[in-house]
Formats: structure tokens, sequence, C-alpha cells
């Protein structure tokens, strides 16, 4: 017979122990409209390497489990690492990189994106001309050059007001402005030397395209996310059809993780030789300061406030663990569409006084967050990546992710859960705010997966994506 | 030269998933369906067909000698998943041929733990081996083959006249573990130490492609134990070697029916079992001031109290323990007993990273070791709170 659960409350971070410090995340893309140009057939003729074998000896093995599972590994694949195995430097190369967001202007993980890899990218002596529709001016140190609409020589495209927050793009009718930004990049005149076009998700795709041909060079583009999943399966068509005719027109594919690999291959019909896996990082956190730790522990979620991260489920799960950790805080950073509907549901929850609505959080904030915060969770339905997790883990704070995160294929020093599991997300808070050993070692080890890879390494592992292009071209072209 | 062949043979009541939200619903910690549905797999594919290889043996060869260790959870699950595997053991044992060795009733880490625990669970070792084979265990083995100065103390306290170790080059010294030898620490007691090379020969090399003496034949086998100096090899052995850890299809079990033959050929060559072996000439003394297993690399307890979820667990698990004592409620007590059984830490092991990890996980009943470790903690959080809504306690009569 069951009894009613009665877990026994948990008196904030047990005595003895500290809490971990915390991370931080990022939210996901805005969405816009299309018109479109026929594909060029892709080629696809390199091959992917083999994932690594895991040779299972009896060794501590023992007598153990053994359970039900028969000798099949494939559940534990590792994860992949970089792609082409060559690590001989790549010659210098000019790199136009159609981009859209670039901080400061951004609100999730592209904008970082972008600003880590072209910073590593020139780091390594390449050339990259960005582009992107905002006027700047940008985030030091990128070592970029950057063209954006608003140059003089641009005139005729459109005031770049219409790009900046608050403008009809940001408040969802941004027909035109995607139009005219693809407009301007197609029409770009030749900055010279250009080895490549590198376009990032679906903004630029269009004239991405015709720039490449235009030039005569390789298409590679990075997908982050796809509109599938921002919008929960229901796409704006005209933003699935430029994201489509990015990805089938591109000579090289970059996904962010296997998981969005695989959509790409089984919704849009990418050639598996034709996709690269090539991880997010973050940057190396500075340590939290034990002597911070919070008499109060705080569970962080941070990022955007939209429908495909499962905020829901977060603030369903804090209902649940609020009455057995009395004085653990809810904490809820970001903007987004469906900040009144979880605030409205917090409140029907019981949990208003127990739940903190941060809003949009600078980068200190973001940081001083993630320095505080005993517990990171980001629930997400769909999350291609999620590098707000990743910088959670640098931050030596103990994350809870959903399966569907991309970010869990680079670790097993998190919990995983299923997006819809409530009650296990409830739990494994509260395991978590009880255990002080698992908040400590989860916490160690996983900012040490967190921190192995930086973009250093991710930016040479798109070098090697460069060079597997140009060792093509300059085959056709001697 | 005499050859000791002895076999292991155990599995753990493994916990099901207990969630914190669960703690106080009166959920069981384990799920015994799952754990007889193991059981009987593993049964299927290794108990049931080295039994009857072994029974054959014994037949066929007078000569032949067995020990089996058995432990209480084994023999739990045999009687409700395969309750034709008891007879058979009893059969094999009362051939007079097989050697039933002493150990902790949970198979647990109690050798830890203050006394009287491991007395107490030796005992009920002994009680249940009594019940099923009739027989009374001389030699002692502690859980994952722990063998310590201390250990040979206890076992010559509890009138056992021989220990099982490990036979690693730190406790040897440059000394052979084809001899036996008396613990410097209690002299009436002999030891057997595990000559690892050749076991792990069959344990972990035998299926291996990659090996150099791939494939493993019964006759080269006792070839190489037939060119050894000595009195005495220890092949010590997971019974699930047999048909599991390989399935019969590498040859596994004709490997094993094939080795009394051989054996045969060589007129030096005998078998004994532990029991016999411990009355041979002792060769010297040895002192083991630090405690060693038969498991990884460093033979320590590094893969069950080596990080941090382990030890805290552990040491949740001896605090608990002294409030589940107070409570004087046997039902109580005999869960974490099971608790305590080794194989729930060693599924919290991190091991190194990437495919290590992986490999562990494989070999665990979790999805990861810090599922094991939420589990664990969780049901003895639980514990905790029904020990001290127990009657009893709070009153005076802790033996911890």
């Amino acid at each position: 017979m069951r009894h009613p659960p009665n877990p026994p409350v948990i008196d904030g971070p047990p005595p003895a122990e500290r809490s971990a410090s915390a991370p931080e995340p990022v939210g996901a893309r805005r969405k816009e409209p299309q018109t479109l140009t026929p594909g060029r057939p892709v080629p696809h003729t390199t091959r992917q390497p083999p994932l690594p074998t895991v040779v299972v000896r009896p060794t501590a093995a023992r007598r153990e489990a053994l359970e039900g599972l028969s000798l099949d590994l494939s559940w534990h694949r590792p994860p992949e690492r970089a792609p082409p195995p060559d690590r001989s430097p790549l010659r210098p190369v000019h790199v136009v990189m159609v981009g859209w967001e670039f901080p400061p202007f951004h609100s999730g993980g592209l904008g970082v994106h972008c600003y880590e890899i072209v910073r590593e990218l020139t780091a390594l002596g390449h050339r990259v001309t960005f582009l992107t529709p905002f006027p700047g001016p940008f985030q030091d140190g990128s070592g970029a050059e950057f063209r954006t609409p608003s140059e003089p020589r641009r005139a005729g495209v459109g005031p770049t007001e219409a790009y900046a927050p608050g403008s009809q793009f940001w408040t969802g009718d941004g027909v035109p402005t995607v139009e005219r930004y693809n407009e301007w990049v197609g029409s770009l005149p030749d900055p010279g030397q250009v080895d490549l076009v590198h376009v990032h998700d679906w903004f630029g795709t269009v004239g991405a395209t015709t720039l490449a041909r235009r030039l005569h060079v390789p298409l590679v583009m990075t997908v982050h996310s796809t509109e599938y999943d921002r919008s929960l399966g229901q796409p704006t068509p005209e933003i699935l059809q430029r994201e489509a005719f990015g990805i089938g027109s591109a000579d090289r594919v970059i996904a962010v993780s296997r998981h969005l690999k695989q959509q790409l291959v089984e919704r849009y019909f990418a050639a598996p030789d034709k996709v690269r896996v090539i991880y997010n990082a973050v940057r190396p956190a500075s340590r939290a300061d034990p002597k911070l730790a919070p008499a109060q522990p705080m569970v962080l979620y941070l990022g955007r406030l939209a429908a495909m991260k499962g905020i829901e489920t977060f603030l369903r799960a804090a209902a649940l663990v609020a009455p057995i950790a009395p004085r653990a805080l809810f904490v809820v950073a970001g903007d987004g569409p469906e900040y009144p509907r979880l605030l409205t549901l917090a409140a029907h929850l019981g949990i208003a006084d127990r739940v903190l609505f941060l809003g949009r959080v600078s980068e200190d904030e973001r940081e001083s967050l993630l320095a505080r915060a005993t517990v990171f969770i980001l629930p997400s339905v769909v999350e291609p990546f999620g590098i707000a997790a990743l910088e959670a883990m640098a931050a030596g704070v103990p994350t809870i992710l959903s399966k569907t995160s991309g970010v869990a294929e680079v670790t097993e020093n998190v919990f995983t859960v299923d997006f819809w599991d409530i009650d296990e997300f409830a739990s494994r808070i509260a395991e978590l705010l009880a255990y002080p050993a698992l908040r400590r070692t989860m916490g160690e080890l996983g900012r040490e997966d967190a921190t192995r890879h930086g973009w250093a390494e991710r930016a040479r592992e798109t070098t090697g994506v460069y060079r597997e292009m140009l060792a093509r071209r300059s085959g056709r072209h001697p | 030269m005499k050859i000791v062949l002895y076999l292991h043979l155990h599995q753990p009541w493994r916990l099901a998933r207990y969630r914190y939200v669960d703690v106080g619903s009166g959920q069981t910690y384990v799920d015994r369906e799952r754990n007889l549905a193991i059981f009987r797999r593993i049964a299927e594919q290794s108990y049931r067909p080295a039994f009857l290889r072994l029974r054959r043996m014994l037949e066929e060869d007078p000569g032949f000698r067995l020990s089996l260790s058995v432990t209480g959870p084994w023999i739990e699950q045999a009687r409700e998943a395969a309750p034709d595997l008891l007879p058979a053991l009893a059969a094999m044992v009362h051939t007079g041929h097989v050697s039933i060795v002493g150990e902790t009733y949970y198979h647990s880490l109690a050798f830890l733990l203050p006394a009287p625990e491991l007395q107490e669970e030796v005992a009920m070792h002994r009680a249940v081996v009594r019940q099923e084979f009739g027989t009374q265990p001389r030699v002692l083995r502690m859980t994952e083959l722990a063998y310590s100065d201390d250990l040979a103390r206890f076992a010559a306290e509890q009138h056992f006249s021989g220990m099982l170790a490990e036979g690693w080059d730190g406790t040897l010294q440059g000394r052979p573990p084809t001899r036996v030898y008396t613990s410097a620490a209690a002299p009436s007691v002999a030891l057997l130490l595990r000559h690892y090379p050749l076991s792990d020969d069959v344990g972990f090399r035998f299926s291996s492609r990659e090996w150099k003496e791939y494939p493993l034949t019964a006759e080269k086998y006792v070839g190489w134990i037939s060119r050894l100096d000595g009195d005495v090899v220890n092949l010590f052995l997971d019974f699930e070697t047999f048909g599991e850890h390989h399935a019969p299809s590498t040859g596994i079990l004709d490997f094993l029916q094939a080795l009394p033959t051989h054996v045969r050929s060589y007129p030096h060559l005998g078998w004994a079992t532990v029991e016999e072996a411990i009355e041979l000439p002792k060769f010297g003394e040895l002192s083991a001031p630090r405690t060693t297993t038969w498991a990884d690399q460093n033979r320590d307890l590094g893969a069950w109290l080596g990080n941090d979820l382990q030890r805290s667990a552990f040491e949740t698990a001896k605090s608990v323990g002294e409030i589940v004592r107070r409570s004087h409620d046997p039902d109580l007590l005999d869960i974490w007993r099971q608790l305590l059984t080794s194989d729930h830490f060693y599924y919290m092991y991190l091991g190194g990273h990437g495919a290590d990890l992986g490999v562990h996980q494989y070999f665990s009943a979790y999805g990861s070791p810090y599922d094991a470790y939420a589990t664990y903690m969780n049901a003895l959080t639980d514990l905790r709170q029904r020990a001290l809504r127990a009657p009893a306690a709070g009153e005076k009569g802790s033996t911890a």
C-alpha cells in the first residue's frame, strides 16, 4: 500500500557543505520570412570519421548488473569529436560570414557563437568579413571586419533603424527586413580575395548563396537550431523555406549536435556525409568564491522565456520541491513571449513568493547569478545545443538537462530527465539540494567536461571543414 | 602442485529508482521482479549449464575438486527465480569434493563497520550454509576478496582456519603466490593467494580476440600451470565467468569441462578444495597492514569507496545503521544490511572519463553513478525516517 509521500525537509544547503556556483543560459532565435531561389545540386564527397568504438572489457565488471543489457553499447556512444583529424594549419583564408546577431545585438547562443568563433578564427590568422544587419558598434575583440547595410555605400537598402531592437523586426513582422538584408548580402561588392562564404542559420541563406555563386566560392552553413524546434512543430513556412534552401545549397553544413544533425538528415534530407558536428563551447568561467555560497539555495533557469524551453515544467517541479526545501529560491532569468503565462502559472501553483522573475539580465548579472546558483536547470522540450547549460557547468554548477539537449552529448556529469517528467525534475532538484557530495562531484566533473574543449578547438574544427572545401575547389581550379 | 578452483556466486538486490519525492511513500527500495528477471536470465545462460558441466566433472573425475561461495542475496533470489539451483548445488556439495567458503551473508562492506556487525553477518551466512548444504565453512573470504591483518585476526576469533586473499605483489613482497602462507597477525589462519594472471586469463581475457594467446585451450592453459613452481595455484573467479561474462558460444564451458582431462595428463598436477589446500605445508608468514581486494589496478577499496559519492553514501549508511540498530526492528535491520552490499557502492564508481565511465555504466544497474548515488541516498533517507518512527527508537540498547 502506498502512503502519501512525505519526503524530509531539506534545510537549505546542507550544513557543512557549500553550494556550487552558477551558470547562465541564452535564448533562441526569432523568425523571419522568405523568398527562395532554387538550390544547386549538392556534392558530397567527404566521409565522416567513424565513431570511436567502446571496448568493453569485463575488467572491473565482475558480477554486477549484467542486467538485461546484452552486449549492445549503442546507447552509450561517446561524444562525437572533432571532425577531420587533419591538424596542420590551414593557410590563412578570407571568410565572408553572413550572420545576423552579433554582440551586443543578440538574444541567444547564436550571437555568442558568432563572436567566439570569429575571434578564434582571426586569432588563427584568418580574415573574417562579418555581415550583419545591425548597426554596431559591436563588442570589441572579435577581430572581424564588419559590413552592415548602414554603410554609406549600401545606401538604398533601407534605414538601419529597422534592425534595431523595438523595430518591426523585433515585434514580429520582420519580412521586409530579412528580404532587404538578403538583397544587400547578395549584391555585396566583392570584398576581394574571398575563399569561402559561411552563413549562420536561416536569416541570410538566400543572399549568402547568391554571393557565394557570384564569387565562385564554396558555401558553408552552420545550423544552430531548426524552425521545427523553435516553433515546437508549427513552423513558419517562410522561415522553413529559407532554412531548407540554405541546407540544400550549402556545400557543407555544420550542426551543433548529433541530435541536430539527425534532424537535418531526416527532416531536411541533408546527405549525412555533408553534415559535420561541431559542438559549442564556453570560455572558462572564473571560479565562484565559495565564501559567497548562499545561505539560501538557488535553483536557476537562465535563458529566453520561449515555449521550447520548457520553463513551465520547471515551475511545476518547483511547486513540488518548494514545500520540502522551504529555504530554496527558484529564479527565472530572461525574457520572452512566455513571461505573462509563466507569471500567472507561478501564482496559480501557489509559489509566486518562491519564484523570482528577473527579466533580461546583463552579462555581469549573468555571471553573478551563475556564481551564486546552487542548481541549474534547462528543461527544454527542444534544445539543439544549450550553451547556457555549458556555461553553468563551466561555473561549477550542477546541472539538470532534458534528455533532448544537445549539450547532453558532451557530458555525462549531469542529470538528464525526460522533458515531460515533472516528478523526476523535482526529485533531481531535491536530491541536489539535499546531498552536498552530489553537488560537489557533479559540479567539479561537469566543470571539467565543459571546459575541456574551448572555442579555439571549435574554431580549428571549423577550419577543418574549410580545408575540405578548399581542397576540393583547388582540385577543380588548378 | 594442487589446483584450487574457487568460484563465487553472488547477485545483489539492485535498487529500483527511488525518487526523493517518494521518500515516505512506503514504496520498497528493491525492484524484486527486475532482479529476479536478471537472475533467471543468468541462470539460463550460466548457472544451469555450468552446474551441469561441473557435476559431470565431479562424476567423471574422482580427483576433481571445487570450492564455492554463495551469498545470502544469491540464495534468496535463487529460491524465487530458479528453485532448481539450490538442490543442484547441495548435490554437488554432498559429493564431498566441493567446499563452501564462508563470508558475510549480504556480500557487504560490514568489515568496515564497528563490531559486532561483521560477526553477525558472518554468523548469518554460516547459518544459511548449514541450512542449505549442511556444512560448516572453515575458510573465510571477505567481500571483494578484501584482506588485511585485522581481518585475519577476525577470522581466527571466529574459528576459521584459512582465508582467501589477492596474490598481490605488494603483499607477497617478491614471494610466489603458489605457496600457502600463514597470517603474521593470526598464525592459526592459513592464506591462499589468488594467482591473478592465470585467473584473469580466464576471467577477463578468454574471449578477447585481441589477446595474443587467443584462443585459449584447456590444453595450453593446463600446460602453463604445469610449468609453475610451488604447491598450489589458486584460480579464483566469479561464477558468471562461465556463460555470462563469456557467452557459451565462446567455448568457455567446454574449456571448463576439458580441464580435468588435461590435468590428469600431468602426474604432478592435482586438484584441491580450499579446505584441503590450507593443510599444505606453510611457506612463511605474510603481513598485510593495508586492506587489499581483487579489484582494479590498485587492488584497494577504490572501486567502492574511492570517490566522494561513495564515501558520503557509506558514512550516511553508517550513521543510519546506528539509528536502525536502536530501533530493534529486524525488518529494518535486514533492509539496512541489504544496503551495505558492496555492489551499491560499486555503481557509484566514477572511473575516469569518457569511454571508461561508459564501460562502468554498462555494468551498472543505473543510468549513471549520480543516479545510483541519489537512489541509494533517497532509500537511506527513507530508512532513517522509518527507524526514527519505529517504537523502540531512541531507547537505550544501541550496540553500534
